[in-house]
């Protein structure tokens, strides 16, 4: 469970990022964060990996309460969530079941483990067949697919994807975005920061707006605009 | 840790090493120099050690008789000794004796005195005095009387040793010092390439949740194997030096007729040699690496 309460964010240039943000996700929910390049999502989703720390308020993700922690659990923290980046973050040199490997080894799994569950991750999105290939043979696609292996592969609770098909076109999109409901369907919490409209309208999942760093909107089922006339702050 | 968490920060250590040869090259380079010269230093303090042992075993006040007296003459000098007042007692060295401490001082090295008997030796009388203030007079007044031709008188070679090993250990301190520093802010900046490069890198590590620690490992040991690979390059070359070194003045001891000195053997020093390069080897690398990593991999 992920929970914000009144958090507010100010970057030191005077930026204000977030504003009284309260937010719940529960557990095996699939939510989209939307809003434009500069809305606040980006912050949001920095808030809950620890990489910033909220000006005011709480976080807690999977029962860490991430604004009074210590610098020395943030690891620990960060196992216990996936994350997936718009430029798929693989390291170069490795292969693509080295890439997988390295998360777990990072988690000092054992020889056996990561031998057991890399080919199931790498499986589960499709890359079995180019588990020896090197992150610059593969197309943007089947590059986000490793990273999503790599984020799946310590059996995380919480996925969080930050414009995980901005790199990519519609129809590839689109697989990635299958995979990630596919990945909630085996109980894991997927959040999706992204600003591509006609994905988050064919989903039909929460959807939560943010502009300004205010929460404009929250809603079941919902689609990047708003029928009502309130949405036109998107134009 | 887990030993094959340990055997991956060692593997990734000596990339980080391998990858960034030039300046890992540059830096065991200084590594290098700092040791030799730091065992330059060691190895002369060793050698003054030794030889203020040797003197400090004299007698205080010794008078030598020229090589070429005879019995007759001897006594006349021995008769000088013995009605000075300021002397307390005195034992007489014969040319036998002083031949046999001599072998016994050489010790495996008695070697060179091949060839030579006792009638090299002078005879000489160990004195003690009455008064230990009064000891620069009495040398004066031995001096003097016929027969002698010289009086030694260890305490002023002891004084003048021990100031030179003082004054020693305190430039070789402030340099080795000077050296350290130097040695220890070009690691730090060998590894902080190191970092730079390997950013991307890091960034995704912390994001998978690698500790802290599991991160810095790794330039740690890049740290330590340029220290090791300086100590030891060091080592070689400060053993091959004072070798040779050793070699040449031990066959030129009596053609120079320093029987009093004596350097060291390479196997007397090679062990602590081993030691302190190794320890200021492993420090000065981890040191380095500990200051650029903690303003660099803030994780």
């Amino acid at each position: 469970m992920i929970e914000l309460k009144d958090v507010t964010k100010k970057y030191p240039n005077g930026t204000v990022a977030l504003q009284d943000v309260n937010l719940k996700i529960e557990k095996g929910e699939f939510v989209f964060i939307v809003g434009q390049s500069g809305s606040g999502k980006s912050t949001l989703v920095k808030l809950l990996l620890k990489e910033e720390d909220p000006t005011e308020g709480e976080v807690s993700v999977n029962g860490y309460e991430v604004t009074a922690m210590d610098r020395k659990d943030v690891p620990y923290l960060r196992r216990s969530l996936g994350v997936v980046f718009q430029d798929f973050r693989l390291l170069p040199n490795k292969t693509v079941y080295e890439n997988v490997a390295f998360a777990m080894q990072i988690t000092e799994s054992l020889p056996k483990e990561i031998r057991r569950q890399v080919p199931m991750a790498l499986a589960l999105v499709g890359l079995s067949r180019k588990a020896n290939m090197y992150p610059h043979q593969l197309s943007g696609g089947e590059q986000q697919r490793a990273a999503l292996a790599r984020a799946l592969v310590n059996n995380p609770s919480v996925l969080i994807a930050d414009e995980p098909t901005g790199n990519l076109d519609p129809e590839t999109s689109f697989e990635i975005m299958k995979l990630l409901c596919e990945v909630n369907h085996r109980g894991t919490t997927v959040i999706v920061a992204t600003h591509e409209k006609t994905i988050v309208d064919e989903m039909k999942k929460r959807v939560v707006a943010i502009n300004k760093g205010l929460i404009i909107r929250d809603q079941e089922k919902g689609l990047y605009k708003d029928e009502d006339k309130n949405s036109q702050i998107y134009n | 840790m887990r030993i094959r968490t340990a055997r991956y920060i060692i593997k990734e250590g000596i990339v980080n090493t391998y990858r960034n040869i030039l300046m890992s090259l540059a830096s065991i380079m200084i590594v290098i120099a700092t040791l030799v010269v730091f065992g330059f230093f060691l190895l002369i303090a060793m050698n003054l050690e030794l030889n203020i042992s040797v003197f400090k075993e004299l007698p205080e006040l010794e008078v030598f008789c020229y090589v070429e007296l005879d019995d007759n003459q001897v006594s006349q000098v021995e008769e000088s000794v013995k009605n000075n007042i300021k002397v307390s007692k005195y034992d007489i060295v014969t040319k036998l004796q002083a031949f046999e401490k001599m072998e016994e001082r050489f010790g495996e090295d008695s070697i060179i005195l091949d060839g030579y008997d006792e009638s090299i030796f002078p005879v000489s009388f160990i004195i003690y005095l009455k008064d230990p203030s009064q000891s620069a007079e009495v040398v004066d007044e031995f001096k003097n009387v016929s027969g002698v031709e010289k009086v030694s008188y260890h305490q002023q070679t002891i004084d003048m040793i021990s100031k030179v090993t003082y004054w020693m250990r305190f430039i070789s301190g402030f340099m080795i010092m000077i050296l350290l520093i130097i040695s220890v802010f070009i690691i730090s900046n060998t590894i902080k390439i190191t970092v730079f490069a390997r950013r991307r890198e890091i960034n995704i590590m912390k994001f998978i949740g690698a500790t802290d620690w599991f991160i810095r490992w790794p330039f740690v040991v890049e740290g330590v194997i340029i220290g090791i690979l300086g100590a030891a390059i060091a080592f070689i070359l400060s053993g091959i030096g004072y070798n040779a070194l050793e070699n040449r003045f031990n066959q030129d001891l009596l053609s120079l007729n320093l029987m009093f000195f004596k350097m060291l053997k390479i196997s007397d020093v090679w062990a602590q040699l081993v030691l302190y390069y190794s320890v200021i080897g492993v420090v000065v690398g981890a040191v380095g690496s500990f200051l650029s990593i903690r303003k660099y991999l803030r994780v």
